[in-house]
């Protein structure tokens, strides 16, 4: 339950949905195997997507034209990611993944941001539509890939691709992943992979943390956040580049 | 020869005053604007009603499971938890949906007919995804 409220604040705050921790939290630390802890976590995600977005819709911090619009350019790269996920080297997807994470949180930490960003949907207009649409039809077929949720490559397209302001690009994210999650969950839950016994007190957790993490987010400084979503990247960086180093390397040392 | 006071009235800029009147020459402007501008923090509430509602009654739920479980193990209590949990996720899962067809319906009856479009094809790419077996 206390890692579920962490992951739910985490999430909520960012917009990542929180199954980075989650994951990670399940499996090393309490040895739950990963086929379990990958659908105990995609209900997280959806959980604190239900939570957390009602009060960012209510006070106008996630954009629902921007969500739907990027929602239904996520879906369809899933689907072509789930069609060429047998072509495809999981490994390299990974190690290029990594590395622009990598470079992106990177960018996040040594950049300065402005003091100053509008903080509601009705004082800024999203730019640059193609670059988001194809950024989220990337950003869904890694998701069907590698199993990462979209949010930590969707934040920084929406912030730096589009003009969106980091807290509703934040909100918005937070707002999509709900969707995206459901049905990933749903298809895990046909197949028989989610544990409700495991499930239950994580998202009590996890709402718990969600409604403090979305109080909060409005109150934090934007450079605090933004320092904050490039540490989770880092992690991030970290978890795809040892994924595809543990595909790639016995190649490599033959 | 002191000049006399005017009254804190006649200082009053008159084109202020014009402009805090609503517009004669379009009657139908402003409060439509008004109307049209209510209309969609209604539909925001609505939005944010279904999903808290439907986070607040899961949570509930699972809470319900949990202190069942402190109960004596016995077959009534065990179907009671596993509906209890059967019934939180299904609610869970169904929220965000909903979300995503309540915000299709109202943006639509705005006139956004585009995003009702992008919603209903976002349900039915779901709806296949799902049915494929593919994890969005």
């Amino acid at each position: 339950m206390a890692s579920g409220v962490l992951a739910g604040g985490l999430g909520a705050l960012l917009g990542i949905g929180g199954g980075i921790v989650l994951v990670p939290v399940l499996v090393l630390g309490f040895g739950i195997p990963l086929e379990q802890a990958v659908p105990a976590s995609l209900m997280c995600v959806v959980a604190n997507s239900c939570a957390a977005a009602a009060s960012y819709v209510e006070n106008k911090l996630s954009d629902l034209r921007l969500g739907l619009t990027l929602e239904l350019a996520t879906v369809m790269g899933a689907i072509v990611g789930g069609l060429v996920a047998a072509f495809v080297a999981e490994a390299m997807v990974a190690v290029v993944f990594g590395l622009f994470t990598l470079f992106v949180s990177l960018q996040m930490l040594l950049l300065r941001t402005p003091l100053q960003e509008p903080t509601s949907t009705a004082s800024y207009v999203p730019t640059n539509y193609p670059l988001g649409i194809s950024g989220s039809f990337v950003a869904g077929g890694l998701s069907a890939l590698l199993g990462v949720g979209g949010g930590p490559l969707k934040v920084p397209l929406m912030s730096y691709g589009m003009r969106v302001p980091f807290k509703v690009a934040s909100a918005t994210s937070n707002l999509m992943v709900g969707v995206t999650g459901a049905a990933s969950v749903a298809a895990y839950a046909w197949r028989g992979h989610l544990n409700l016994g495991l499930v239950a007190p994580l998202v009590v957790g996890v709402l718990a943390g969600a409604s403090v993490g979305s109080r909060l987010m409005p109150k934090v400084p934007t450079a605090v956040l933004k320092k904050l979503f490039a540490a989770v990247l880092l992690l991030v960086a970290g978890q795809m580049l040892w994924k595809g180093g543990e595909g790639l390397w016995p190649s490599v040392w033959r | 020869m002191a000049l006399p006071v005017p009254h804190p009235e006649q200082l009053e800029d008159p084109l202020e005053v014009q402009f805090q009147q609503e517009p004669i020459t379009h009657p139908d402007a402003q409060p439509g604007g008004r109307r049209w501008a209510r209309r969609a923090m209604a539909g925001e509430r609505w939005i944010a009603r279904v999903l808290r509602t439907g986070a607040v009654m899961s949570g509930g739920m699972f809470v319900a499971s949990l202190a069942l479980e402190l109960l004596p193990r016995d077959e009534s209590v065990h179907v009671a938890i596993d509906l209890l949990r059967k019934g939180a996720a299904s609610m869970l899962l169904v929220t965000p949906v909903a979300r995503l067809a309540m915000a299709g319906t109202l943006l639509g009856l705005r006139g956004e007919w585009r995003y009702t479009a992008i919603a209903a094809g976002v349900l039915a790419l779901l709806a296949l995804a799902v049915g494929a077996g593919f994890q969005a």
